[in-house]
């Protein structure tokens, strides 16, 4: 190679990289299009907003109890990872000894990489069986926030950290304890920033399909869960089970449908957080 | 200032949590799981037995026969589905606390792609069927139809179907199956296979025949029976079972109500219009 | 002090989540060792009805559909990220940047969509496949999923490399060739290789789109590297099989122990690709 002139070299490389680089663009550019294409003979605001009647087979139009299911769950798992999430981070920052930062460190990046399934057959044992849940939107949400966790306590983490040291030495300066130094100082600061890591954890949450499928939902015979031990339908189990299908055209525009609702769901919460990603930076 | 505003934000969700928490399960819930093959009869039924006894909910899951029986056993649903009698074990450890109420008649049926059917192999004998799920005859060529190889489609171990169809036709139930080129769950997702391809065999509940999956008649040149309703009935067709429900024998008289509208001319009918035969 | 305690009890409470999944874990799949040592791990029949638990096939399966899924993704997202980071003029960055950033976002059961009906077909027709089920459309639909991951990863390392390198390279006169591989790849190396780690960790993990596409056969391929034939991996194996296994029963341990071994594996290589260790 080193014999060529530079301008045959530079024309090489560049065009090695515009040959591998190219369908690593367009591909999945055309997917998302193939997407949207096959959904749109279904698409419509009925169909988002409509409801088929406990669906099962002869399925029909009308996702909007599995968008709902979808959401509760990824609401509530949020809701349930929160609070831990914070206090590690805030722990992590304000009590912990260089040690025992180390360890937390290393016990959730290990927990970020276990695969969600696992999570789910624990889940199926532990919540389901043994704690006698069953089948239920609690469940599911429980093996979704341990799902979630991870993201949120190394997001929450990086957040803090990036408040200057100064501040804090400043407000104690002055004399508020640690409590108000939180609550007074941190907070206010970096809540944006927060919030951005809560939406983009429920855009995880929203879509993970394995650890939900024997935890929170079922075949048939729920339209709206009325309590938190009731099992719920989701888009994602809904895709699985349609997807199983395949032979009825209606069928698979359906299931197109609800994938492209489940991919716009999903993100919107990825472009809100960026949007606030933005916002934050001014 | 931004206190004030994250602290009611904080309450009106704490006090929508407690809400949604606290609201009762609404009604009494009857849960069934199991076979995918009994599966759209329980739906249909849970569906129509819900405008009677609007205060019931039901909810009906998949999984198979296997998690049905595990189900039941474990005391984690109501009732139970399954495409296949109890086995040994099974009936040694559930059997005194369960009924297995059968609430329906069905035939394994042979199934090949609308092409395979189309060119010549409408019957095979039971060794024939054997041979291909061991893999001795890999194409269609050597049965008279064809060329082309065969994909030979098996189920999951612990499906109903598999159970029926490796009893009858391999000898076994848990006979292997060495010539299968892949593995299927439910019955929907083999039926999806077989429609698409133009090679394939399975084995099929006989509700889930269409236009593009065949049933192929069974039996010794001569004597090859199709499994239509008729032959079903007078037992002529050999890979035949009742499709059961696992109910504990001391359930809550709800389930007990739906069970016997399971069998009562209601259900029956509903389990006609699936595509099953009725029990008599 | 009272934020003290709650703080501590709450962080004792998150960090035990790992520890306690992985106690469940090995707890479970105990009794399988117990009973069979450890030589099932290179057995290389899976049947649980003849006790045989081999996972020689899954694992054979997983290792090579992620390698596959690697093999693809690793030189087309990382040259994306060159074209991206180097190439493309400003605005278009952007977009193409935000693009891959939504894609990395799409759900798994929407790629299992993908492959079922648009990859599975084209398979079959193009190279003249029996069934498309193979471990190669697992590994093209991983491939996708972790395509968007090293992009984005990878053009952040690119562009982390100092201007000043860049700027020192066209002083001296070494052309863009000779920068791209001399100056900036090596450089932006250590974090081309925690995007590589991170999205092998996901391809591993992937259940629904891999259960869908691969055939879901416990077999070796023959001969070893023939991903054209249909195989099992780990997560499909899970999937397929965890609510029919009686809870308590050796499939039931073998199934968890499958659990452990990809936990186990993905902790591995969360570690290594911990950003904060990173030694350039």
């Amino acid at each position: 190679m080193s014999l060529l002139p530079i301008q045959h070299r530079d024309a090489l490389s560049k065009g090695m990289v515009l040959l591998f680089a190219l369908p690593a663009l367009l591909i999945p550019t055309t997917v998302l299009c193939y997407i949207f294409w096959q959904a749109m003979p279904v698409l419509s605001l009925s169909f988002v907003f409509g409801s088929a009647d406990g669906i099962g087979f002869g399925v029909t139009e009308g996702v909007f109890p599995q968008l709902v299911g979808s959401l509760l769950l990824a609401v509530m798992a949020c809701l349930i990872a929160i609070p831990f999430a914070l206090a590690t981070a805030l722990y992590h920052r304000t009590y912990a000894t260089p040690r025992q930062q180390r360890w937390l460190n290393t016990l959730f990046t290990m927990l970020q990489g276990i695969p969600p399934i696992v999570f789910g057959l624990c889940g199926l044992v532990v919540l389901v069986n043994l704690f006698a849940w069953g089948v239920s939107l609690l469940s599911g949400a429980v093996v979704l926030a341990v799902v979630v966790l991870p993201l949120l306590v190394l997001n929450t983490l990086a957040t803090l950290e990036r408040i200057p040291l100064a501040y804090s030495e400043a407000g104690s300066a002055l004399g508020l304890g640690k409590g108000a130094i939180i609550w007074r100082l941190w907070l206010p600061r970096c809540w944006l920033q927060l919030l951005t890591g809560l939406l983009l954890a429920m855009a995880r949450a929203l879509s993970e399909t394995a650890p939900l499928m024997f935890t929170a939902t079922v075949f048939s015979g729920v339209v709206w869960p009325d309590s938190i031990f009731s099992p719920v339908t989701t888009l994602q189990t809904h895709i699985f089970y349609l997807a199983q299908e395949g032979n009825d055209p209606l069928v698979i525009s359906i299931a197109w449908g609800s994938a492209a609702v489940l991919v716009l769901l999903v993100a919107s919460f990825g472009l809100l957080a960026r949007l606030l990603q933005k916002l934050g930076a001014h | 200032m931004f206190q004030r505003w994250f602290a009611n934000a904080l309450s009106g969700v704490l006090l929508a949590g407690l809400l949604v928490v606290s609201l009762p399960a609404a009604s009494v819930t009857i849960k069934v799981a199991g076979s995918t093959t009994v599966l759209p009869i329980l739906t249909e039924a849970a569906k129509q037995y819900r405008v009677i006894h609007p205060e019931l909910n039901l909810t009906v899951s998949g999984g198979g026969s296997g998690m049905g029986v595990a189900n039941i056993e474990r005391g984690t649903i109501d009732i139970g589905m399954a495409s296949r009698p109890l086995s040994e074990g099974e009936a040694g450890r559930i059997g005194d606390t369960t009924d297995v109420i059968p609430v329906a008649r069905d035939a394994v049926a042979i199934a090949v792609s609308k092409a395979v059917y189309e060119s010549g192999v409408t019957q095979l004998s039971l060794s024939q069927i054997a041979a291909i799920y061991r893999g001795e005859i890999r194409n269609w060529r050597e049965l008279g139809g064809l060329n082309a190889r065969i994909l030979v489609i098996d189920k999951e171990a612990s499906r109903g179907t598999r159970h029926v169809f490796a009893d009858v036709v391999l000898g076994n139930p848990r006979a292997r199956a060495a010539g299968a080129t892949i593995v299927t769950g439910s019955n929907n997702e083999e039926q999806s296979v077989i429609s698409r391809s133009d090679q394939a065999i399975g084995m099929l509940s006989n509700a889930w025949l269409n236009d593009r999956v065949r049933a192929i008649a069974v039996g010794e040149d001569g004597a090859a029976v199709l499994p239509t309703a008729e032959n079903v009935a007078k037992g002529r067709y050999i890979i035949k079972r009742d499709l059961n429900i696992l109910v504990r024998k001391h359930s809550s008289d709800e389930v007990k109500g739906f069970v016997d509208f399971l069998r009562s001319e209601q259900g029956q009918a509903i389990v006609q219009t699936v595509g099953f035969h009725a029990v008599r | 002090m009272m934020l003290r305690w709650w703080l501590s009890i709450s962080t004792l409470l998150s960090s035990l989540t790992i520890v306690l999944v992985l106690g469940f874990l090995l707890q479970s799949s105990w009794p399988l060792i117990q009973q069979q040592g450890i030589a099932f791990i290179i057995g290389t029949e899976w049947y649980p009805f003849e006790s045989l638990f081999g996972m020689l096939p899954a694992l054979i399966g997983t290792i090579w559909a992620v390698a596959l899924a690697l093999l693809i993704a690793l030189p087309c997202g990382v040259a994306a990220a060159i074209l991206c980071a180097e190439l493309l003029p400003k605005p278009l960055r952007g977009s193409v940047r935000f693009g891959m950033e939504l894609m990395a976002g799409v759900p798994s059961v929407v790629y299992g969509l993908l492959g079922m009906w648009l990859l599975l077909p084209l398979l079959e027709s193009q190279l003249n496949l029996l069934t498309g089920r193979t471990l190669l459309a697992a590994g093209l639909l991983l491939a996708l999923m972790i395509l968007p991951t090293i992009m984005v990863l990878s053009e952040d390392a690119i562009r982390a490399v100092q201007q000043s390198q860049r700027e020192a390279a066209k002083n001296l006169g070494i052309g863009w060739d000779a920068t791209l591989w001399r100056v900036l790849l090596p450089q932006a190396w250590p974090g081309i290789r925690v995007a590589t780690l991170l999205a092998t960790g996901r391809a591993m993990g992937e259940t629904v789109a891999v259960m869908l596409v691969v055939g879901s056969i416990d077999r070796i391929p023959e001969p070893f590297y023939n991903f054209l034939q249909p195989a099992q991996t780990l997560t499909s194996r899970i999937g397929r099989e965890m609510v029919e296994a009686s809870v308590g029963s050796l499939h039931w341990a073998a199934l968890l122990f499958c659990g452990l071994m990809l936990a186990v594996v993905a902790m591995g290589i969360a570690l290594l690709s911990d950003r904060r260790r990173m030694v350039i």
